[in-house]
């Protein structure tokens, strides 16, 4: 991941779901409540940069006897809840993964860095591996014929996200390319 | 990543790298051996028959000067039982590479695997490694794709059409077996759904790879990175599992 990946960049932007262990004052607006404190408890959604920090940030205890907490506790962003898992379990293909998030897989990878989850990462992984198949299918066909399979496959292509998207133009590229030098090699040589 | 060459060959390249394969010609004309880099072309003597590398067979063959001998696996009998061994035998597998030229029969000694049997040749040196198989000559193995099966027969049906017995039918089974095939490359991801990172692809061909290398890439890349967490925390475990086989293995001393 180089450090101008604009997806990355945009991946750290993702907001993810963060409860406050303390309150805070003067950021009471964060809550949509400006005259008053953030009250501790209250779950704001941060973007995954700053979260990931201030959830693995030790704050000094206030008393002896009292434990080194952190600033918030992290929660699973909505797109890796339950419901989303286990449409994904029952099949991969239908879910429009770019409504749940553009960098779905991206995002997954680093909750999973934070979290220890078997399962989401068993989920994701066979998700992409069974969505990838069905890529290679319509990159073969996109840009073939107009009537051949663009219809049905649209819906589809529309719910990719952008690792998907770019998986879809390297098998669109390489189809592409071999096909052109199968039309070529008939017309010019010698 | 400012320069987005793709990884790998492209299709033209692969199509450039496999002119210098060798093929069986029968020249019509007299041609005196020509030195190149390559080492020298045989003599050309009308009636019989010399191996040249395809894009001189190509040039002979447009100059009305040569008439190609088709390999042997191009014939449609030999592509009908490749079709069968891929649609029938493994529905996974591609049908296997050639045999290699030699064999060990066991005693040590490299016997060839199967012996030549045109007459007057014998002085010609044995070749044992890729690329200068004669894996498109007329001594080729039939039933057998070599590596730059694809693009060695859509130029043959291009250009040298009228010396392929048969033409038309060695044309659609050559579609048959490029679907086949293809529709197998893109079910061969799914293995590495379990996490072994491991994809079987012998026996696939130079074109078929270049088309399909991005996309194989991408998905074995994008499977890597989902499973790195789940890596690094199952070696974790596995470094604390041999510290505490070393503690044990301390306490029984």
């Amino acid at each position: 991941m180089s450090y101008y990946d604009i997806d990355a960049i945009l991946t750290d932007a993702e907001k993810v779901p963060c409860k406050f262990e303390l309150d805070i004052p003067e950021l009471g607006y964060l809550d949509n409540n400006p005259a008053q404190p953030l009250k501790s408890g209250t779950t704001v959604g941060l973007p995954l940069w700053l979260a990931e920090l201030l959830a693995l940030a030790n704050r000094a205890p206030s008393s002896a006897d009292e434990e080194a907490k952190s600033f918030v506790s992290l929660n699973l962003p909505p797109s890796l809840s339950n419901e989303v898992m286990s449409a994904l379990k029952a099949d991969p293909r239908a879910v429009p993964l770019r409504d749940q998030s553009h960098n779905f897989y991206g995002l997954g990878t680093r909750m999973l860095d934070l979290f220890e989850e078997k399962e989401i990462c068993a989920i994701l992984r066979r998700t992409f591996v069974t969505r990838a198949a069905d890529i290679a299918l319509h990159a073969g066909k996109a840009g073939a014929t107009d009537d051949m399979g663009i219809g049905g496959g649209e819906e589809f292509l529309r719910g990719l996200e952008e690792w998907e998207r770019k998986l879809f133009k390297k098998a669109h590229d390489g189809a592409k390319g071999s096909k052109e030098w199968m039309e070529g090699v008939k017309k010019h040589r010698r | 990543m400012a320069l987005s060459l793709p990884s790998g060959l492209v299709p033209t390249e692969v199509a450039f790298l496999c002119e210098m394969e060798m093929i069986t010609i029968v020249p019509r004309q007299r041609l005196e051996s020509i030195p190149m880099l390559s080492g020298k072309t045989p003599a050309l003597r009308p009636p019989r028959r010399a191996d040249l590398p395809l894009w001189l067979a190509l040039l002979l063959k447009k100059q009305r000067r040569a008439n190609i001998v088709p390999p042997p696996w191009l014939l449609p009998a030999s592509l009908q039982e490749i079709v069968h061994l891929e649609t029938n035998y493994d529905p996974e597998a591609f049908s296997p590479p050639p045999p290699p030229p030699m064999r060990s029969d066991g005693r040590g000694v490299a016997r060839p695997y199967a012996t030549t049997t045109r007459s007057g040749n014998e002085d010609k040196e044995l070749i044992l490694a890729p690329p200068f198989l004669p894996s498109c000559t007329q001594d080729a193995p039939s039933g057998y794709l070599p590596y730059h099966w694809l693009e060695i027969a859509e130029t043959l049906l291009a250009h040298a059409a009228d010396d392929i017995p048969n033409a038309p039918e060695v044309r659609a089974l050559l579609r048959d077996l490029q679907e086949v095939r293809a529709a197998k490359m893109r079910a061969s991801t799914r293995h590495l759904e379990g996490g072994g990172g491991v994809l079987n692809i012998r026996g696939v061909g130079a074109m078929e790879l270049a088309e399909s290398r991005g996309f194989v890439l991408g998905v074995v890349d994008g499977v890597r990175k989902l499973g790195a967490s789940a890596e690094a925390g199952r070696r974790e475990e596995l470094e604390r599992g041999d510290d505490e086989d070393e503690s044990d293995d301390d306490m029984g001393l």
